[in-house]
């Protein structure tokens, strides 16, 4: 039922993406140029002459489009290691928390809660000062393990109250135990909700990766969408009107952010049926609307468990982190 | 009395996460392989500056800055109570230039774009949400899309953009810096509007994607209250809609105002990167000079503010939210 | 005795996102006596919120009204696509006590304001400490403790919220009540505090006459003069709250009755049974008579015709089978199947066996 319900916007989202990793997988092989081997002067204008140079040559008068698509490959990796990352300690921690309950649960958000007030930026900065040289991997694991705390408290939250369900209880009581209960009993409900925050940390990951590249910390050794930034930054390309070997890379990272942010706000809406049309047809037919609490949207809200959210609803929070890391 | 228990556990609150950040300022500045400082008087003897004698001074200055001859904790405490004095100590690339004032001279220019940025992009924001969830049709899902895509675009992108279109093409606006070159930063009519035209650029660039993350944020926010049982049952009680969109906007306004807050306590290091696009003579640039050179004293001392200000603007935000919002006081402090 | 509300013909219908309509009220007709509690009893989906949504006239998109009329003591509405209703009859002539009470006043407001809004906005010259003088003499007649004025909505426990939200409900002493599903989220003890304030009211003679919506047939029996049962849109059958319980002559009033523990000596000894199936899907409603599919006494005209009504206004069931037995009830066991036609069992496309009504809220 929800399958033919999915928007435009989801498929738009999709095909974006889906174009985005077949560039990044197949580009490196079709334009079949090193990155880093120099081809032209600096800033040579793009020609036909040959595929490397449709978009012309760099400061270093490397071919623009195979650091593009090799950029592309390394930044879409960064996005989804450290996205994995950060969701896996996230989910883990939101779970085991709000699951458990008790001292377990007042340890992990005391912790949560003073990482989500430590800002995201300056621990990226700090370890990425203290690692002199960075492997594109180390940026990711680095930007992983920063980037998990509004998840933790989101899925905690949500793991809490389903706690408090009775088909849990039944689950308890037929002996169970909590890890088969937290995979087969909460997990499921959390899933939606999980894939969509995994959707906005590989988002917040490659953006956090040009960042931190364009700071000066980037990859060392790689070329990832930050690094050509920086390069283009650093050598005045903007100044210069070398518009290709600015222009790519700032239109490939802003339709990556986009289109991800774009699927993250179809999945939203699907799972969240109430954002759909504002006011015109807000409620649904009867019985759709009712009985459902309203979700509070508001992460200063105090988090009160909400017991009553019918099984199919279970997860009706937006998907938003408090503070996005940018 | 129960506001009173409540604002003492934030401000313990407070104290923990501004202990933690030190903390984790301090152990990461020091996960730098080697001794800092022994890295840093190499580095500015490499030049061939300085003679024997002048290179020991440096080196005796550091060592007792850093306090590298003490115990860890005993750093930690020294580190400490020198951030408590707001002392961040010397330059290492600027040698003998007091972090402080550096960073005195840079904060101005930082907070000029982007206080009045932010200010501007979430009234717009606002109303542009706000509208758009109480219109419907198709000025929504315009606004909306357009939103969306705004805050999606990377700040920086769209500042490269920007640059590259009005200033270098169209030569409307100048390319970079923050004022031009022969004028020196004074309190005069000259200085402001030569000025102001480096200032539009990096201002337009934030507030074009802070309109679109604030008008999103409002836009659910009053969809979501709109359909809720209050709206509902105070119309069916006959109240007008214009007493009910009060009710409403109350109501998602409450997380909007915390926003403001925090976008204010984060803006230090919420668009480091603009500023390095224009040049600006921000704290943004700063920091980038201060890793391209080492400078960890720099680079902590813009560290830590950042931190400050982000941890001091919850703080602010927890405390008004609990004078505003009942729920919220209650919820802490356990009363019904 | 006067006639307080008579609607007739009221259909309705929710717009589908892809413009199809799902009529949830089709053709139906009540009445109210002056000083009367009628009941409106059914499962989930039949209808019976929307009913009372229509009376309490708060229909909005993407619900919309296509005909009907109603009389409110002589004054007289058509309902229709321009149809415009004053604002101010909602909460003065009828208003509603709505189903989960828990979210009914906005969580950052005290309830002293929103009882001034109330009165403001019927009255605009009214003045604040007058108003709230009023509320406060109200509330006492009621006996609840006066600090409730005060009170933020969080700080109020579930049975005093829905109590509360009763007073403001009555406050400028509507003629007709709606209260839909007042009663489903409050415990025991809180369902019985409220009905009894009900009643209270009703002898105070601070409202007229009340509409009482739930799918819980024994708090039914015990607050309402008449039940009237819904099923699939339409009314199936009204009759006294007693003669309704006790000699059920629609097949459909029998099987709710015999989903739920009623507490009268001859349910006793029948064993809890569900009513097999789900309703029809509304858009598409089943032809004939509606409850056909489930019905254990349906005939081939079933399958068919329109059921005709059989009895009065008062006391009628709109069903073949009663036609062709005037005057005797539902043999209960009878009433429902545990087979669709061709042996397909019933429990279909896993919906779960609707037992008594839908739960909304139950336990919530």
């Amino acid at each position: 039922m929800r399958g033919a319900n999915l928007s435009p916007r989801f498929w738009v989202a999709s095909t974006m993406i889906l174009l985005l990793v077949l560039a990044a997988v197949f580009g490196p092989m079709v334009v079949a140029t090193d990155p880093n081997q120099v081809i032209g002067g600096l800033y040579d204008r793009p020609s036909g002459e040959r595929l490397a140079l449709y978009l012309g040559t760099d400061n270093e008068g490397q071919s623009v489009l195979a650091n593009l698509v090799h950029g592309l490959r390394t930044s879409l990796l960064v996005g989804l290691l450290a996205g994995a990352i950060a969701t896996l300690i996230g989910l883990v921690l939101g779970l085991v928390a709000g699951f458990q309950g008790g001292w377990v649960d007042d340890v992990i958000s005391a912790i949560t809660n003073i990482a989500l007030s430590i800002p995201t930026i300056v621990v990226i900065i700090l370890l990425g000062v203290a690692l002199g040289s960075r492997s594109s991997v180390a940026l990711a694991v680095i930007i992983g393990v920063t980037a998990w705390p509004w998840l933790a408290r989101a899925v905690r939250a949500q793991a809490s109250s389903i706690r408090v369900r009775e088909h849990i209880e039944v689950a308890r009581l037929s002996g169970a135990r909590w890890v088969s209960i937290l995979g087969w009993d909460v997990l499921p409900y959390l899933l939606s909700y999980v894939v969509m925050a995994f959707v906005l940390q590989c988002s917040g990951a490659i953006l956090a990766e040009a960042t931190l590249s364009l700071l000066g910390l980037g990859p060392s050794g790689s070329t990832s969408i930050g690094t050509m930034l920086y390069w283009a930054q650093v050598w005045g390309s903007v100044r210069v009107g070398a518009l290709w070997a600015f222009l790519p890379p700032t239109i490939v990272l802003t339709l990556i952010s986009f289109s991800l942010l774009l699927l993250n706000s179809a999945g939203d809406e699907l799972f969240n049926p109430r954002l759909r049309k504002g006011r015109r047809r807000g409620r649904g037919t009867a019985g759709a609307a009712r009985g459902r609490r309203a979700p509070t949207p508001t992460p200063v809200a105090p988090e009160t468990p909400t017991p009553g959210l019918a099984a199919s609803t279970a997860v009706d929070l937006p998907v938003s982190p408090k503070g996005a890391s940018r | 009395m129960q506001f009173a228990r409540y604002l003492l556990r934030r401000t313990l609150w407070l104290l923990v996460t501004f202990v933690a950040a030190m903390v984790l300022v301090f152990l990461l500045i020091r996960l730098v392989p080697g001794n800092p400082v022994d890295a840093i008087v190499a580095q500015m003897t490499r030049g061939g500056g300085g003679s024997g004698e002048q290179v020991r001074a440096i080196y005796d200055n550091y060592m007792r800055e850093f306090g590298l001859d003490l115990p860890l904790w005993q750093q930690f405490l020294v580190f400490c109570q020198n951030v408590l004095q707001g002392d961040f100590g010397t330059s290492f690339a600027q040698y003998p230039a007091p972090v402080t004032a550096m960073i005195g001279q840079a904060l101005p220019w930082s907070i000029a774009i982007q206080l009045p940025a932010i200010v501007v992009g979430w009234l717009v924001g606002n109303v542009v949400g706000a509208v758009a969830a109480f219109r419907g049709g198709w000025f929504d899902k315009g606004a909306f899309l357009t939103s969306i895509f705004a805050t999606s675009v990377p700040y920086y992108c769209l500042a490269i953009i920007l640059l590259f279109v009005v200033a270098v093409r169209m030569q409307i606006l100048p390319a970079g810096g923050g004022y031009s070159f022969g004028l020196s930063p004074e309190l005069t009519l000259t200085f402001f509007g030569d000025a102001i035209t480096y200032f539009w650029l990096p201002f337009w660039s934030l507030v074009i994607v802070f309109i679109g993350g604030q008008a999103v944020g409002m836009r659910s926010m009053a969809i979501y209250e709109l359909g809720s049982d209050y709206v509902n049952y105070a119309r069916g009680l006959g109240i007008g809609d214009n007493r009910i969109t009060r009710y409403i906007f109350r109501n998602a306004m409450l997380p909007q105002l915390s926003g403001l807050a925090l976008s204010i306590g984060g803006m230090i290091g919420g668009a480091l990167i603009t500023e390095l696009v224009f040049n600006y003579p921000g704290l943004g640039t700063l920091l980038f000079t201060a890793i391209s050179s080492n400078d960890y004293p720099v680079i902590q001392a813009i560290v830590l503010l950042i931190t400050i200000a982000v941890l001091l603007a919850n703080f602010l935000v927890d405390v008004v939210n609990g004078l505003i919002d009942p729920r919220i006081r209650a919820a802490e402090t356990g009363d019904r | 005795m006067t006639r307080l509300l008579d609607a007739r013909n009221l259909r309705a219908a929710y717009r589908t996102q892809d413009g199809r309509l799902v009529r949830a009220v089709d053709d139906v007709s009540v009445h109210v006596d002056e000083g009367e509690v009628l009941g409106v009893a059914g499962e989930s989906g039949c209808g019976k919120s929307t009913l009372g949504a229509i009376l309490s006239l708060n229909v909005r998109s993407p619900l919309q009204v296509e005909s009907g009329t109603l009389d409110i003591e002589g004054k007289r509405q058509d309902f229709g696509a321009s149809a415009k209703i004053p604002r101010t009859w909602r909460g003065s002539v009828v208003s509603l006590l709505p189903q989960g009470a828990m979210n009914s006043i906005s969580p950052t407001m005290r309830v002293r304001d929103l009882c001034f809004d109330v009165v403001r906005a019927h009255d605009r010259r009214a003045r604040r400490s007058d108003a709230l003088d009023r509320v406060r003499d109200r509330i006492a007649d009621l006996g609840l403790p006066p600090r409730v004025l005060d009170a933020y909505p969080h700080q109020l426990s579930g049975g005093m919220k829905q109590r509360v939200v009763t007073v403001i409900s009555t406050l400028l002493n509507p003629r007709l009540l709606i209260a839909d599903e007042p009663t489903s989220a409050l415990d025991v003890s809180s369902q019985r505090a409220l009905i009894e304030m009900l009643k209270e009211m009703l002898e105070q003679k601070i409202m007229a006459g009340v509409i009482f919506v739930t799918h819980d047939l024994p708090v039914l029996r015990t607050v309402s003069d008449r039940i009237a049962v819904m099923y699939a849109g339409k009314i199936v059958e009204v009759a006294d709250a007693g003669d309704l319980v006790d000699r059920p002559r629609h097949p459909y009033s029998a099987a709710l009755l015999s989903s739920v523990l009623v507490p009268e000596p001859r349910y006793r000894t029948m064993r809890v049974k569900g009513i097999p199936g789900a309703p029809p899907n509304l858009l598409d409603p089943p032809p004939g008579c509606r409850f056909h599919p489930r019905c254990g006494l349906a005939m081939p005209q079933c399958h068919t015709d329109e059921p005709p009504t059989d009895g009065t206004e008062l006391r009628y069931s709109a069903c073949h089978w009663s036609a062709q037995h005037p005057g005797e009830s539902v043999p209960v066991e009878a009433a429902t199947r545990d087979e669709l036609d061709g042996g397909e069992p019933l429990d279909r496309a896993g919906e779960p066996v609707a037992l008594a009504g839908d739960g909304t809220g139950v336990g919530r």
